[in-house]
């Protein structure tokens, strides 16, 4: 099949290109979470961004957090942004970070209060909002884009059919030029040798066994079973039996292609090529993270059925599960099923979901986006101060 | 459905990633007693076994007799060892098949 690399997608301010079009009401602290939503609600075509963090964090904990809200700023599928906090000081730091690639204001609630606060942040983003709505589409290369790629309540068929043939996808992108984001560091438990072996230089391949033998020691030194939290229970029900087995599945979505890079949760992507990026193997941690670092669009590929979502960023679902294709079909926007009976190839199984990417990019929205699945879940590395 | 799912005349109902596994995955939720053919997706081998126990779809069917203590082989890698004697035909889960990464 010929494959189409030529997307329509709106470029930013910092050259930066995006396949959707958000203005985001970003709350810098949990206090802020009632303004913001209240002005999501009071402006059509804004999106909240509600979560539980932001005060009395410290050091790397801080950094990291910070980094994923101007990232979730920043990223190139936000039009502009509506930084809210409680107080003056780190909301300014958020929202001039933020304001180097698009319109970005920002608001905070002591000396005026929740409603006088939402009053000026929604007359401002009532403007955005009509900003945003006067920008076009513009023809752009698929090299332009950083996409990311996870798996979730995975079972067996996940690495049976959905991921080999979303890892014949990635190669493909990456022969286009493509960035292609992946993580999940304690899911590479068993096929750690396997990843580790595919990192182009050294130095990339030193640091990323560094970072997933601190992760490994973080789970370990808890001294617990792990069986029902990883695998989950949705994972033993769908027939894995352990960590090695689930890696050797979430592997195969990996591709062929050299890994350039190893970031860890405060690096940015230096390099296009295959990342891998220190993350959780939670999906709205990890996808929160991969979207931090400038994913446009996320794939998904599930077994048992997850149903995750982003606030900006499009989030395809891939199952090979004859069942859940069925049960779950709301959710699922790519059934590669086939695969299991062997009614399609592994390069068909590609080719769909190559097809189901190029239209999402293009702006057809995804099950999770018309669900309302906006889960956005920063990471915290400690406890607060 | 095409013919596809059929080695010669026979369903699969089963897939081995390597040859050399020491379990395949069910396709399709399978009974104890049934027959069950199995493909090998690296290759156009297969094998047939009768089944000792049911297998849901996704789970997994020992190929082989596996002794306690014994390394399970799937994708041609370690997925763990065997905590209990397994043999051929048997459903293989967190009953018999234990990590040797996060075991305590």
């Amino acid at each position: 099949m010929v494959q189409l690399t030529e997307i329509w997608g709106y470029e930013r301010d910092d050259g930066k290109v995006g396949v959707r079009n958000h203005v985001v009401i970003i709350p810098v602290d949990d206090l802020s979470n009632a303004a913001a939503v209240a002005v999501s609600q009071v402006v059509r075509g804004t999106v909240a961004v509600p979560h539980p963090y932001g005060r009395l964090q410290f050091g790397r904990d801080l950094d990291l957090y910070f980094d994923t809200l101007i990232g979730l700023g920043k990223n190139p599928n936000v039009a502009a942004a509506i930084v809210i906090g409680i107080e003056p000081k780190w909301t300014q730091r958020v929202a001039d970070e933020i304001a180097s690639s698009k319109p970005t204001e920002a608001f905070w609630i002591e000396k005026s209060g929740d409603l006088r606060t939402v009053e000026k942040a929604s007359r401002k983003a009532k403007e955005f909002v009509q900003y945003a709505s006067e920008l076009t589409r513009k023809k752009h290369d698929i090299s332009e884009l950083t996409l990311s790629i996870k798996c979730g309540e995975s079972d067996t068929t996940s690495g049976l059919a959905a991921n080999p043939a979303l890892g014949i996808v990635v190669d493909r992108l990456i022969d286009e030029g493509a960035t292609v984001l992946f993580g999940e560091t304690s899911e590479l438990t068993g096929a750690e040798d396997l990843v580790s072996s595919r990192f182009l230089d050294d130095d990339n391949r030193k640091k990323f066994l560094k970072i997933f033998n601190e992760y490994s020691n973080i789970i370990k030194s808890e001294g617990v079973d792990l069986l029902g939290s990883q695998p989950t229970e949705g994972n033993i029900a769908g027939g894995l039996s352990t960590i090695e087995e689930k890696a050797l599945g979430n592997v195969q979505k990996l591709g062929t292609k050299p890994i350039v890079e190893a970031l860890d949760y405060l690096d940015r992507p230096t390099k296009k090529g295959l990342i891998f990026l220190n993350t959780s193997s939670a999906a709205a941690e990890a996808l929160t993270l991969f979207n931090a670092k400038g994913s446009i669009l996320h794939f998904f590929t599930t077994g048992q059925g997850n149903v995750v979502g982003h606030p900006t960023m499009p989030v395809i679902k891939i199952s090979g599960n004859t069942k859940t294709v069925q049960e779950m079909s709301e959710h699922i926007d790519v059934d590669v099923s086939g695969l299991l009976h062997r009614e399609i190839t592994l390069e068909k199984a590609a080719d769909t979901i190559y097809d189901a990417m190029i239209k999402t990019l293009n702006g057809r929205l995804t099950a999770a986006e018309v669900l309302g699945h906006v889960e956005f879940s920063p990471v915290k590395l400690y406890v607060s101060a | 459905m095409s013919a596809r799912p059929y080695v010669g005349m026979i369903r699969v109902s089963a897939l081995a990633h390597k040859l050399g596994d020491s379990v395949a995955v069910a396709v399709e939720d399978l009974k104890k007693g049934d027959t069950v053919t199995v493909a090998y997706l690296d290759s156009s081998s297969e094998t047939t076994l009768i089944l000792k126990s049911d297998v849901p779809l996704g789970h997994k069917i020992a190929l082989k007799d596996i002794k306690t203590g014994e390394d399970v082989i799937e994708y041609g890698h370690v997925i763990g060892y065997a905590s209990a004697e397994i043999s051929a035909g048997e459903h293989v889960h967190v009953h018999n098949l234990k990590s040797k990464r996060w075991s305590n």
